[in-house]
C-alpha cells in the first residue's frame, strides 16, 4: 500500500481494539428499557424500527399461510368467509404499513447518517416521535381484533381490504368501529411516515458533511430523497381521503357516500394517487440498497451514477402520474385510458436504465456469491419479470381482462416480494454485521437464500396461471370444477416454503448476534462511510468529521496509490 | 494482503470534533440528549386516535399526556438545547483491502461493441425520426385510399382511443375526420418515431456491417413479426382491422429512410473524455494535442486508453 497523504480524512470510531467496536455499558434491564424509549440516537431508531418490522412480518406471513391454507384446495372451510376478509385486509395493510414503510424507514434512518457523515439525523427528536407514533399506529391496528366491533357476531379487525373502497366503507355497509381502527391507525402511522420524511430531506440536504456535494453522496441517500418528497406529497391525499371518510361515517357528510350524490370513484382516486406512489416508496430503498449492495460484490464502482441519480428522481415524478392505471375498470373516458397506459409505460424507460445499469455494474466485474449478492441477483431478475408483467397490466384493454385477479396479485407479489422483501433480506445480511458487530452465518444464509428463491417462484410463478385462467383475488373458496385446485395447492406449499426460509434467517439472527463472527469495522471491503467506522458505530458516529473527496471515500483511504478523487 | 491503521489520539491538534466540543478539552462529542418526551407525546396522540374508537376517557387522558409532552419537549430544547457530552477515546482503525492492485479493463481501440471511437448527432436521429416517420405514411395511406377511399381511415385507426365513446365504430365512422383521433395518432407518431430515431442514431454505429440492411429491412421486418404475433392481445380491435403488409411497407420505408438520413449527417468523434475546454470550443494553445503533433490523433478523438480507469474494478 502506497503512503502520502491521504485524500479523505477518516471518521474514527472509539475503542483499542479495531474489532471490537463501540460496546455499549449495561445496565440493569430497566435501565435497558429506559435507555432505548428514551433515545434520540437515529441508530437506535433505526434497529427499533427494523425489528419492529420483522415482528409485523411474521404476523403479515402468518395471516398469508392462514389464506394460502384456505386456497390450497377447492371447497375448503378452514377460515371463515369474515376472517378471511380480515386475514388479506390486515395482511396487505401491516405488509404495506408496518413491515416495508417500517423496515425502510429504518435502515434509512440507521444508514443516512452515517454515509453522509453526520452525527444524527437532522431532527433527533422528531426522529424518535416519528417510530413511537407510527409504532402505536401499528398497535392500536391489531388492537382491532380485540376491541373492534362489527356486525354482530363477524366483528374484531377490519375487512375491506388494504384499500377499502367506499361505499363499502360507509356506516350502512360497514357498522361498528372494524373501519375506524384502519382508519386512526393508518392515520397515526401517516403522521410519523410524515415525520420521518421531512428529516430525512433536511439529513440528506442539510447535514453532509464537507466535501460530500450533491453529486458524491452515495446512491441510498439520493433514492432515500426522492422517497421521502414522495412520502410527503402521496401520504397527504390519503390522510385526506381519511379524514373524510371520517366525516361521512361520524358528521353526516356524504363525500363517499353514493346513495346521497357522493363519489365512490372519488375515494378510488384518492386512494391511488397515495398508493401508487406508495409503491415507488416502498421499491426505492429496495433500488438503494441494491445500489451499495451490487457494486461492492461485483468490485466494481456503480455504472452510471449521474445516470442512475436521474432515473430515479425521474421515477419518482413520474410515479406521480400513474396512479389511475389501478382504475382501468372503474370505467373512465378513452383518453384517460390512453394516458394512464402511456404514462405507466413511461415509466419503463427509467426503470429500464436502472437495470442495465446494474448489469452494467457487474459486468466484468470480479462477483463474489456471498449472501447479499445472491439476494440482489435475484432481485434483478424478479424485478425484471415484475416490471415486464407491470407493463402487459398497463395496457388498459389485457387490464379490463385481468383486473382483480390472481395474474394482478401474482405481478404486484413479484414487486413487494421478488424485489422488495429479496432486497431487504440482502439489506440484512449486509449491514447486519455494522449494526450489531457479527457476521450473520454465511451457510445458513444461502440455505436461507435458495429456499426463499424455490417458495418464491413455486408461489409467484404458478399463481399467474390460475389469474389467467380467471381466479379472482380475494375470493373466498372455489369449486374444484373449475380447475384451479393443483395449482393452488402448489401455490401454498411454495408460502410455507418461503415461511421455513423466513424462520432460517430470523434463526441466524438470534444465533449471530450472540455466536457470530467478529465482524469488523469493513468486513465486505467497501467504500462507503459508514464501513470507516466501528462495528456496531460508537453514538457520536465519527469521533472526527469525515472529509471526502469522492463517491468512494473508503476507497480513497485504502487505496491512496489510486484514490477516485483523482478522476472527479 | 496489507492493513491500513489509523490512530487519532484525544489531543491531536488536528482533531477538531463536532459542534462545541471543543470547550470540553477535545475529548467529548456533543449529542442530543435523550429524553422521553417524544415517546410520550406520540403516545399522547395515539390515545387521542384511540378515543374516538374506544371511550372517550381514553381521549381525556391522551390529550393530558400530549399536552405535558409538548411543554416537556419545548423545555427540554428552549432556551438551550438539552445535550450530552460523549467521551471519545483513543481511535484506532483498520482497514483490510482485500486486493492491493486495481485492474483496468484493456480495451482494444478497434473493439467498437463496447467504445465506440464514434457517433452520430442527435440532431441525425432526431431528423431521421422525423423523416422516416412522414414517409411512412405514404404506403399506409395508399392503401388507406385504396381500399377505403379515405385519407382518414388509418389516421382513425391508429388514434382511435382518442374518440371518446368509440367501441367498434363502423367502416364510415373510421372513414370520416375525428379530430380526437387525430390528435392521438399525432402523438402516437410524432412520440414513437421520433424515439426510434433517436435509438437509430445511437445503434447505427455500434452495428458492425450493413447498417442500413440492419436498421432498414431486418429491424422492421422482427418489430411487425413481434406486433403481429401480439396485437391481437393488446389491442384486438387494431389487429382485426390492421393490413399487415401495408404495415409491414411502412415500417420497412420507416427504417430504410431513417437510417439513410442519420447515416447521411455523417459521424462525430466521441467528446465524452475530452477536457471541457475543448468541448465547449475553447481555442487555446496546448488545448489539443494535434497543435504540436498531427500524428497523434484528431481534436476530441476518444482513445479508450486515455479513460480506462473503471471505478476501480480488481481482478
Amino acid at each position: 500500500m502506497g503512503e502520502g497523504t491521504l485524500p479523505v480524512v477518516p471518521g474514527i470510531a472509539s475503542g483499542a481494539d479495531a474489532g471490537a467496536g463501540y460496546a455499549p455499558s449495561r445496565g440493569t434491564y430497566l435501565e435497558t428499557i429506559h435507555s432505548w424509549i428514551t433515545t434520540v440516537d437515529h441508530k437506535k431508531l433505526g434497529i427499533m424500527y427494523i425489528v419492529y418490522a420483522l415482528i409485523f412480518l411474521l404476523v403479515a406471513g402468518s395471516e398469508a399461510l392462514l389464506m394460502r391454507i384456505q386456497l390450497a384446495v377447492p371447497n375448503n372451510t378452514f377460515l371463515d368467509p369474515q376472517t378471511f376478509n380480515r386475514m388479506f385486509t390486515m395482511h396487505g395493510t401491516t405488509m404495506v404499513f408496518l413491515v416495508g414503510m417500517m423496515i425502510l424507514f429504518g435502515f434509512g434512518n440507521y444508514l443516512i447518517p452515517l454515509m453522509i457523515g453526520a452525527r444524527d439525523m437532522a431532527f433527533p427528536r422528531l426522529n424518535a416521535f416519528s417510530f413511537w407514533i407510527s409504532a402505536f399506529g401499528g398497535l392500536l391496528l391489531y388492537y382491532s381484533f380485540i376491541g373492534g366491533s362489527g356486525l354482530p357476531g363477524t366483528g374484531t379487525a377490519p375487512d375491506v381490504g388494504w384499500f377499502a373502497y367506499a361505499p363499502l366503507t360507509e356506516r350502512a355497509f360497514s357498522p361498528g368501529h372494524t373501519i375506524d381502527y384502519w382508519t386512526v391507525a393508518l392515520l397515526a402511522s401517516g403522521i410519523g411516515s410524515i415525520g420521518t420524511a421531512i428529516n430525512i430531506l433536511a439529513t440528506v440536504f442539510c447535514m453532509r458533511t464537507k466535501g460530500m456535494t450533491l453529486m458524491r453522496i452515495p446512491l441510498l441517500p439520493w433514492l432515500y430523497a426522492t422517497t421521502s418528497f414522495l412520502v410527503l406529497v402521496a401520504v397527504s391525499p390519503l390522510t385526506a381521503a381519511q379524514v373524510m371518510l371520517m366525516i361521512d361515517r361520524y358528521l353526516g357528510g356524504h363525500f363517499f357516500d353514493t346513495q346521497a350524490g357522493g363519489s365512490a370513484i372519488l375515494w378510488a382516486h384518492f386512494f391511488w394517487i397515495f398508493g401508487h406512489p406508495e409503491v415507488y416508496v416502498l421499491v426505492m430503498p429496495a433500488f438503494a440498497f441494491a445500489n451499495e449492495i451490487i457494486p461492492v460484490f461485483s468490485r466494481k464502482a456503480v455504472f452510471g451514477y449521474p445516470a442512475m441519480v436521474a432515473a430515479s428522481v425521474g421515477i419518482g415524478f413520474l410515479s406521480l402520474g400513474v396512479w389511475a392505471h389501478h382504475m382501468f375498470t372503474i370505467g373512465m373516458t378513452s383518453v384517460g385510458n390512453a394516458f394512464f397506459t402511456l404514462s405507466t409505460m413511461l415509466v419503463g424507460v427509467p426503470t429500464g436504465i436502472k437495470i442495465f445499469n446494474w448489469l452494467a455494474t457487474i459486468w466484468g466485474g470480479k462477483v463474489r456469491f456471498q449472501t447479499p449478492m445472491l439476494f440482489s441477483i435475484g432481485f434483478l431478475f424478479q424485478f425484471l419479470i415484475a416490471g415486464l408483467t407491470g407493463i402487459m397490466l398497463s395496457v388498459s384493454a389485457w387490464n379490463w381482462q385481468l383486473h382483480n385477479s390472481y395474474f394482478v396479485v401474482a405481478h404486484f407479489h413479484y414487486v413487494l416480494v421478488g424485489a422488495i422483501l429479496f432486497m431487504i433480506f440482502a439489506a440484512i445480511y449486509y449491514w447486519y454485521p455494522k449494526m450489531t458487530g457479527r457476521m450473520l452465518s454465511e451457510r445458513l444464509g444461502k440455505w436461507h437464500f435458495w429456499l426463499m428463491l424455490i417458495g418464491f417462484h413455486m408461489t409467484f410463478d404458478l399463481m399467474h396461471f390460475p389469474g389467467l385462467m380467471g381466479m379472482p383475488r380475494w375470493i373466498y373458496t372455489y369449486d374444484a370444477s373449475r380447475g384451479w385446485g393443483t395449482l393452488n395447492l402448489l401455490v401454498s406449499i411454495g408460502g410455507f416454503i418461503q415461511a421455513i426460509a423466513t424462520l432460517i434467517l430470523v434463526y441466524n439472527m438470534v444465533r449471530s448476534y450472540f455466536r457470530g463472527a467478529l465482524a469488523g469495522p469493513d468486513p465486505w471491503d467497501a467504500w462507503t462511510l459508514e464501513w470507516s467506522t466501528a462495528s456496531p458505530p460508537p453514538s457520536y458516529n465519527f469521533a472526527v468529521e469525515p472529509v471526502v473527496a469522492s463517491r468512494r471515500p473508503l476507497w480513497d483511504i485504502k487505496h491512496p496509490e489510486d484514490p477516485d478523487s483523482a478522476f472527479e | 494482503m496489507s492493513e491500513i491503521s489509523q490512530s487519532i489520539p484525544p489531543h491531536d491538534p488536528h482533531y477538531a470534533p463536532h459542534g462545541d466540543a471543543h470547550d470540553h478539552g477535545h475529548d467529548a462529542v456533543h449529542l442530543p440528549a435523550p429524553t422521553a418526551w417524544p415517546f410520550l407525546m406520540a403516545l399522547g396522540v395515539t390515545l387521542i386516535f384511540a378515543a374516538l374508537v374506544t371511550s372517550a376517557w381514553l381521549g381525556v387522558l391522551g390529550g393530558a399526556l400530549t399536552l405535558v409532552s409538548i411543554v416537556g419537549w419545548f423545555r427540554n430544547v428552549l432556551p438551550h438545547e438539552a445535550h450530552e457530552d460523549i467521551p471519545v477515546p483513543l481511535e484506532i482503525m483498520s482497514y483490510v483491502p482485500t486486493l492491493e492492485k486495481v485492474a483496468r479493463i484493456e480495451v482494444s481501440e478497434e473493439h467498437r461493441a463496447q467504445f465506440p471511437l464514434e457517433t452520430f448527432p442527435v440532431s441525425s436521429g432526431i431528423l431521421g425520426g422525423i423523416l422516416g416517420g412522414i414517409a411512412m405514411v405514404i404506403p399506409a395511406e395508399i392503401y388507406g385510399v385504396l381500399r377505403y377511399h379515405s385519407i382518414w381511415y388509418v389516421v382513425n385507426l391508429l388514434g382511435g382511443a382518442g374518440v371518446g365513446g368509440w367501441t367498434n365504430p363502423t367502416i364510415a365512422q373510421m372513414s370520416h375526420f375525428q379530430l380526437g383521433a387525430f390528435v392521438t395518432a399525432n402523438i402516437i407518431q410524432g412520440a414513437t418515431t421520433l424515439l426510434v430515431g433517436i435509438l437509430y442514431g445511437a445503434m447505427l454505429p455500434i452495428w458492425p456491417k450493413r447498417p442500413i440492411l440492419l436498421g432498414g429491412i431486418i429491424a422492421p421486418v422482427l418489430w411487425t413479426g413481434l406486433l403481429h404475433s401480439m396485437l391481437g392481445l393488446v389491442n384486438p380491435f387494431f389487429a382485426s382491422h390492421i393490413d399487415w403488409a401495408s404495415f409491414a411497407a411502412s415500417q420497412v420505408i420507416f427504417g430504410l429512410v431513417a437510417g439513410y438520413v442519420v447515416k447521411k449527417r455523417g459521424r462525430l468523434k466521441r467528446l465524452a473524455a475530452v477536457p471541457l475546454a475543448v468541448r465547449l470550443g475553447v481555442e487555446t494553445p496546448g488545448l489539443h494535442p494535434t497543435d504540436q503533433d498531427p500524428s497523434v490523433g484528431t481534436p476530441g478523438l476518444h482513445h479508450p486508453g486515455d479513460d480506462e480507469h473503471t471505478g476501480g474494478g480488481e481482478g
